[in-house]
């Protein structure tokens, strides 16, 4: 299982129609990646870090070529497929953290839970425990107007980890945290990354990410320019 | 389905204001829709009562000749029916006739009926107590338009069977009130041996009214009409008053269904950053439908519950003292109290919740259809227009 690829991309290319024409966003990836990997998309924005984040989590799918996530063909899929994919195998972390308002911190991360069907006092001891990893276990019912945006950011860290998910995907996730948050955040990921040998996959283009990370692939104008293992990463 | 009722709850709290607008209005229609329609119920309810207590009885057997909207058929509609078949069956003998109140001269129809009759209401023991010569009772509107009163005596002219002119001074022996005008509108009521004696029409009626008792028959010459076929004409009057009412209410439903659409519309294209998490955290597409369609049900299902807490004491005061009608609908020809008691029967209020809930449902349910065609991707940008 270890060298088993959780994610592999093969000859993907995704194409956008704008006007009367197409941009290409993605051109002829190829990719694969390992349980356990703590890797990062980096390139300029518009290079297509964002779009194949999206396709590696289901959300969109490529113009040509397979995404092959946990072993299943996302372009095949059916809505509920996804989304049952989604639910059970990926948790995602976004560059605005996305939580819902009108819900508290606690019901925020219990929400994935919930659409699993998981019992009550399960769920509590599984949102409490991802909230003691973000270390937000006294701010469960905060609502996140009131909570900062670093701790915003763990909440959907917590979100992100509670239902264990085989695979997080982090788009830009410091992109609006001041660099003490943008390190804090890094590190309960990797903590979280080493302790349940979760898949982390970012897209970023701040350097304070690229020096948690294993790997690094440089992206530009839709193509791979740099595939990168790290052995020593800065901040690790 | 549990899971998409808590988060549209949660939603809708979260909502505040603008959650308990849609709410006010919606339930304000709902009050108006029970409002109205119990008191149409009420009015139905009690112009049948008073119509079969006052005019139809149990059905009435006219004479084939008899068409109650031709006055010319007055004159030669009468016969009569053997006494064995008379049974259960109180006859009335129609005549015109003119009045001559205070030197005016009035047409009237006078009719004669049984004074010991007790299918009806009309006070009528109150001929067979009066010692005047010929005594005649009339309604309040009757007196009203003739400016009469109980005691006064009033020249009367009418026709014997042969068409000879005959008059002579009547009393008012007692004024009724009574909610039913076709019994009271130019009409003046008198013994019918008294009338027969006037007319040397003896045993002659236009009409029979029956009582519970009586069985329908053939007889040539006569034709039964039932209760049913009496109450048509208020059944249909009602009828179109219902229709004409909920053309109102709908509009007002409109209303509210309206400002429902708007708020899902404008949901819809603001909470797409929400929607587009949703999918990302493993909702289907249907789900967050639904999600959305159930939030614009609650809407119904609150403003049920909050009509309810402030419908239910109007109500019952309602029907309690009920409601005051003016004086200007007793001259409408049909039954119309002085005081119409609403009813609020469970059909209406749980009618009117499916009626409320339902189309809250559906409006709710079209601007959430687009969520379907979303691209969860441009969702969670916030960039769909």
């Amino acid at each position: 299982m270890e060298n088993k690829n959780i994610i592999s991309i093969e000859h993907v290319t995704k194409r956008y129609p704008v006007g009367d024409g197409e941009f290409t966003a993605l051109s002829d990836i190829n990719l694969q990646f390992k349980k356990g990997e703590f890797s990062g998309l980096v390139g300029p924005s518009g290079s297509g870090k964002t779009t194949l984040l999206n396709i590696m989590g289901s959300l969109d799918s490529p113009t040509e070529g397979k995404a092959i996530v946990m072993g299943r063909n996302v372009a095949e899929l059916s809505h509920k497929e996804s989304a049952q994919l989604r639910n059970l195998h990926i948790g995602f972390v976004f560059q605005i953290y996305n939580l819902l308002p009108v819900y508290t911190v606690f019901e925020n991360v219990e929400f994935a839970l919930l659409l699993q069907n998981i019992n009550a006092s399960r769920r509590k001891k599984m949102v409490m425990d991802a909230l003691e990893w973000v270390g937000l276990q006294d701010m469960a019912d905060k609502k996140p107007s009131k909570i900062s945006g670093g701790e915003g950011q763990r909440v959907a860290i917590a979100r992100a980890m509670v239902k264990r998910p085989e695979i997080v995907l982090a788009d830009e996730p410091t992109a609006n945290l001041d660099a003490k948050n943008a390190h804090t955040i890094m590190k309960t990921m990797r903590q979280l990354n080493k302790e349940l040998n979760t898949t982390f996959l970012f897209s970023t283009h701040d350097e304070k990410v690229m020096g948690y990370l294993n790997r690094m692939i440089h992206l530009e104008d839709g193509k791979v320019r740099k595939d990168e293992p790290i052995e020593k990463p800065q901040y690790a | 389905m549990k899971l998409a009722f808590q988060l549209a709850y949660k939603n809708l709290m979260g909502a505040g204001l603008r959650t308990w607008l849609n709410v006010g209005i919606l339930s304000f229609a709902f009050v108006i829709i029970i409002f109205y329609n119990g008191m149409i119920d009420g009015w139905n309810e009690q112009s049948k009562r008073d119509s079969i207590a006052w005019e139809y009885g149990y059905g009435e057997l006219r004479n084939d000749k008899y068409n109650p909207l031709d006055p010319f058929t007055i004159q030669d509609a009468h016969g009569v029916l053997p006494k064995e078949k008379s049974k259960d069956l109180t006859p009335i003998l129609i005549r015109q006739a003119t009045i001559y109140p205070h030197g005016r001269m009035m047409p009237i129809t006078i009719k004669g009926i049984d004074t010991g009759q007790k299918t009806l209401q009309l006070p009528t023991q109150k001929l067979e107590l009066s010692n005047a010569e010929i005594p005649v009772l009339i309604g309040t509107r009757m007196a009203a338009s003739a400016n009469l009163k109980e005691g006064d005596k009033v020249l009367l002219r009418w026709r014997d069977k042969n068409g000879t002119f005959d008059a002579t001074n009547i009393t008012v022996a007692g004024i009724f009130d009574t909610n039913v005008p076709t019994v009271d509108n130019g009409q003046f009521w008198i013994s019918i041996d008294k009338l027969w004696e006037m007319t040397e029409l003896t045993g002659n009626a236009t009409l029979f009214i029956a009582n519970q008792n009586f069985t329908p028959l053939k007889l040539n010459g006569w034709n039964f009409k039932t209760q049913m076929n009496l109450l048509k004409d208020l059944n249909d009057i009602i009828a179109m008053k219902k229709i004409s009412g909920s053309i109102m209410y709908l509009l007002l439903l409109s209303i509210a269904l309206l400002a429902i659409f708007d708020t899902q519309v404008l949901s819809v294209f603001r909470r797409q950053r929400e929607i587009g998490t949703y999918i990302a955290l493993g909702m289907t597409r249907r789900q967050v439908v639904g999600l959305f369609t159930v939030e614009g049900s609650m809407y119904s299902i609150l403003a049920t519950i909050v009509g309810c807490i402030y419908g239910i004491p109007i109500f019952v005061f309602m029907t309690k003292t009920g409601i005051g009608m003016p004086s200007a609908s007793q001259e409408m020809g049909i039954a119309v109290a002085e005081r119409i008691f609403p009813v609020y029967g469970a059909g209406l209020i749980f009618g009117t919740m499916v009626l409320v809930v339902a189309s809250a449902t559906l409006v709710s349910f079209l601007p959430a259809r687009k969520i379907a065609k979303m691209n969860p991707v441009d969702a969670l940008k916030g960039k769909l227009q």
